[in-house]
């Protein structure tokens, strides 16, 4: 069952062209990402299912809600964490989860509860009641993802949920996610721009660029649209080009050196233990074997160009950093 | 089950514990009145007083009975309905320390902007409405507390002032702190930047104070700075809180403590509405 439906999305600011035309299902318990460079419309998309911005054309449905029309159903649906940090920094933990948790209807007991086993889950209980100016990034990070579940959200919406943290944060983020999706089933639709992020945690991942989605799909469908693996085979016994002609369903095969055979296939996964067993039915045998696969990068380079990525952000995230 | 008033709660416990946790502001909430009232209040107030003339100039016919000290500190108390200069000027400095308070107190919707914290509220499902009202209602709680600690240094320092007229003072000062809250909203709701909103704060604040009664008396001002102190929100709050505070009722047309009261009433219900609306136009697109 879908959960998001975003149909032709189409965002114009006054001279710009955000988003161009996407369109994307997201099912229910599923890790849905994102996938682009800076300024590929990932944030604006995103934004526009958060109900912040009205979408120019197209329409976006959030638990089947229209997010132009009822923006207040979906809001309830949906936990938010922004990709740059959205907390009250002279508010305690606490208090910043009691504000949301209050704006978000929850009260009294439950509320306190709530917030306890949040904190408790991106394990910052012990910060509870510090102010959170004295957080670092990773702290911080952890407890918006908190604040985002608080209201017990069908769908998580994190944007860029790791930008700028160190290894040890980031790993734990990950692992948030990964408990979310495995134990809660959470629905979550997330940005990044780290190709590693979105082929360790999303099941499916859609490519944008330039404010549409130039392809979709699982990390391994994503990885064969590049098309051919190669399988690497050394055998126990020097063999001639000749073994080539014992395998089928090969679009290329080279003696690399002696005993060496490297062969191009469509997919190595499904090819391998046939593979295997033209080896085994020629009565030769194998020293090693070894197969490699496009990598996400690649593919991610292939669709969208190796040119940098400059634009220009609005002048809000320059004055921040002034007044901090 | 959003209809409650949460939200609400949510923002006024959010601005009271943001001002709890500074302390800082609390120093300096006192500090700067006290300098005014220092300064100038004491300063002004001996100018202002018949026992400072001693030089009696010659020739100058006096009637009897009355000394020409006499004479001048009757002029003054006439000028300052009826109480010396000090308290007269104490009165004031406790509307004017929550016009200031409040009125600034919309920095900190530019800094929710800049530091994202807007978003949240924006993402929320609460009514928007409420959401806004809420953090006004913080504000003016804040600054009402504010002016009730200016009011008791004043009644420390200056003699004329009543214990009984607090509380009715405070009410006047409560309802001036939510229509200029509101108005220090919705004029950083369409701002971005905080040097855009403190140079907007020196350019209406400045005029606003010196044209409202707090420093000098509506009855000696030029005509046409009576024009402007006559369409002063802040001139009603200031002649309220005077007179209930010492007594003195020296004001314009139509200046009275019933009609300050509406006057107040009015202008507070008409901003906080107007910050509602904005509040719920409001997106992250600029």
């Amino acid at each position: 069952m879908e959960v998001i439906v975003v149909e032709n999305l189409v965002k114009k600011y006054k001279d710009v062209t955000a988003v161009n035309g996407v369109s994307f299902t997201v099912k229910r318990g599923e890790v849905f990402a994102l996938l682009g460079p800076n300024g590929a419309g990932k944030t604006t998309t995103i934004h526009v299912i958060a109900t912040l911005l009205k979408p120019t054309s197209g329409r976006v449905l959030v638990g089947g809600f229209d997010v132009s029309r009822e923006p207040g159903k979906v809001r309830r649906l949906v936990g938010v964490v922004f990709q740059e940090p959205s907390l009250d920094n002279q508010l305690t933990a606490y208090d910043n989860m009691y504000v949301h948790g209050r704006l978000y209807g929850l009260r009294g007991r439950e509320l306190h509860e709530r917030i306890m086993e949040m904190l408790d889950f991106v394990e910052l209980k012990e910060f509870a009641y510090k102010q959170v100016k004295y957080f670092s990034g990773g702290m911080k990070r952890r407890l918006e993802i908190a604040r985002g579940l608080l209201s017990n959200p069908d769908v998580l919406i994190l944007d860029e949920p790791t930008i700028g943290l160190d290894p040890q944060s980031r790993a734990r983020v990950w692992d948030y996610i990964r408990r979310l999706r495995s134990e809660l089933g959470i629905t979550i639709l997330m940005t990044t721009h780290y190709l590693d992020e979105a082929d360790e945690l999303a099941d499916r991942i859609a490519i944008m660029d330039h404010g549409k989605i130039v392809a979709m799909g699982t990390s391994l469908e994503l990885k064969n649209m590049l098309g051919s693996d190669v399988i690497y085979l050394r055998f126990a016994q020097p063999v001639t080009e000749s073994v080539c002609r014992e395998f089928s369903g090969v679009k290329d095969c080279r003696l690399l050196k002696d005993a060496m055979v490297e062969l191009v296939v469509e997919n190595a996964n499904k090819l391998l233990p046939e593979v295997m067993k033209v080896v085994v039915e020629r009565g030769l045998s194998l020293q090693e074997v070894s197969y490699r696969k496009p990598s996400l990068n690649e593919v991610f380079l292939h669709l969208t160009g190796r040119e940098l990525r400059d634009s220009l952000e609005t002048p809000q995230s320059v004055t921040r950093r002034w007044h901090r | 089950m959003y209809r409650d008033l949460s939200p609400l709660v949510a923002m006024v416990y959010r601005q009271v514990k943001r001002w709890m946790g500074a302390r800082s502001r609390l120093v300096s909430t006192v500090l700067n009145p006290l300098v005014w009232i220092i300064f100038l209040g004491l300063g002004w107030g001996s100018v202002f007083s018949g026992t400072s003339f001693s030089g009696l100039p010659t020739g100058v016919p006096v009637p009897p009975g009355l000394s020409i000290s006499d004479m001048i500190q009757r002029y003054f108390n006439a000028i300052f309905g009826g109480v010396d200069y000090l308290t007269f000027m104490v009165s004031g400095m406790a509307s004017m320390t929550v016009f200031m308070g409040s009125f600034i107190g919309g920095l900190s919707v530019i800094w929710d902007k800049q530091f994202g914290y807007l978003k949240e509220t924006l993402v929320a499902p609460a009514s928007r409405k409420l959401v806004i009202a809420g953090r006004i209602l913080g504000d003016a709680i804040i600054t009402t507390l504010q002016g009730l600690i200016v009011v008791l240094l004043g009644l420390a320092l200056a003699g004329g002032l009543r214990l009984t007229g607090i509380p009715i003072a405070i009410v006047y000062l409560f309802i001036s702190a939510l229509a200029f809250s509101s108005l220090g909203v919705i004029i950083a709701l369409k701002l971005t930047s905080v040097e855009g909103f403190q140079m907007l704060i020196n350019l209406l604040t400045m005029p606003l104070m010196f044209m409202s009664g707090v420093f000098y008396p509506f009855t000696t001002m030029p005509d046409w700075m009576k024009v402007f102190a006559q369409f002063n929100p802040l001139s009603y709050t200031v002649h309220g809180v005077r007179y209930w505070l010492t007594g003195a009722d020296v004001g314009l047309y139509p200046m009275s403590p019933v009609n300050d009261l509406i006057v107040l009433a009015v202008v507070g219900s008409a901003m906080l509405w107007l910050a509602g609306v904005v509040f719920e136009k409001t997106s992250i697109e600029e």
